[in-house]
């Protein structure tokens, strides 16, 4: 479950209460806070850096920081709020250091590419189509396909559940833009696991449908050109 | 009357319910009739479900016992 869907007091309780025993050098209380958190901070340096190598250095540097600056954690903001930031900058910088190619340029090639190219219906029932180890295999190579502007959009907002002004912040972008990359992530990612969950039909529905697609659209120019 | 392309301009706004009534009315006006809008709208928020179920990237077993072995070794030498 993630922490940013529950109000600040669940889950965070435990993280406070576990955060002052390591710190009064309670070793056991490690492990949990450890596991709690390990997966969110290895997603968000997966997402930014690109592969499992550069990820496990963002995710290592990042924990000795929160241990050795644990005193400081302010405790009015939440854990997760605090380490989120911790790993996304960890991240960015080690981007910057190893000076990975990243494409900034919201590119027309990029904005054509996620314009909605397939228009069947998905499955109500994923698992009908696929195994669950095939769904998440699925699922992260369409997430690692995206270009890294739109994957860490992506994983942030809607893996993570945080907000676009927390995210925004994190990254160090607008909301806005924030919003504007978060739209085309969300249509790239559609795109491309639709091939997977469309709707198996027959020829002669989808002959019906755009028959009846042109009549709707004929019936709302009538309607418009009625109206004025 | 909202166009195909303004109706998608707003689609990530709507799916997280941060539309003003009014737009949200003139989108579902317009994927009442257009079918290929309704598709867009219904299967990315389908994707989005998805990818939520599914809890993707875990950590590698070998990559959780470095961390471990590091942060342990970090905490004895401050202890």
């Amino acid at each position: 479950m993630n922490e940013y869907a529950e109000s600040p007091n669940t889950g965070g309780e435990d993280d406070l209460a576990l955060i002052e025993l390591v710190l009064a050098g309670e070793r056991r209380a490690l492990e949990p806070l450890v596991r709690k958190h390990e997966r969110r901070v290895f997603r968000i340096a997966l997402a930014v850096l690109g592969n499992v190598e550069d990820a496990e250095d963002a995710m290592q540097d990042t924990f000795v920081k929160v241990f050795r600056h644990l005193d400081q954690f302010r405790r009015e903001s939440r854990f997760t709020t605090w380490l989120t930031r911790i790993a996304v900058n960890e991240s960015l910088q080690k981007r910057q250091a190893r000076k990975l190619s990243v494409s900034l340029d919201e590119s027309p090639h990029v904005e054509s590419r996620s314009l909605p190219g397939r228009f069947e219906p998905w499955t109500a029932d994923p698992e009908k189509l696929h195994g669950k180890r095939e769904i998440r295999q699925l699922v992260e190579r369409a997430i690692q396909d995206l270009p890294p502007i739109y994957r860490e959009t992506l994983i942030l907002r809607d893996i993570e559940e945080m907000s676009a002004g927390e995210a925004a912040e994190a990254l160090g972008i607008t909301v806005p833009a924030l919003k504007s990359r978060l739209l085309r992530a969300r249509l790239l990612l559609r795109e491309s696991l639709s091939p997977h969950f469309e709707e198996p039909r027959q020829l002669s529905t989808r002959i019906m449908d755009s028959a009846r697609q042109v009549g709707n659209m004929m019936k709302a120019g009538l309607t418009r050109s009625a109206g004025r | 009357m909202l166009s195909c392309k303004e109706v998608l301009a707003h689609l990530s706004d709507y799916i997280d319910e941060e539309s003003s009534t009014e737009i949200r009315r003139a989108l579902e006006d317009h994927i009442s009739w257009c079918r290929r809008c309704r598709v867009v709208f219904d299967t990315t928020r389908k994707a989005l479900k998805i990818v939520l179920d599914v809890e993707p990237f875990e950590v590698p077993l070998a990559v959780s016992a470095r961390l471990y072995t590091r942060l342990e070794r970090l905490l004895s030498e401050s202890s």
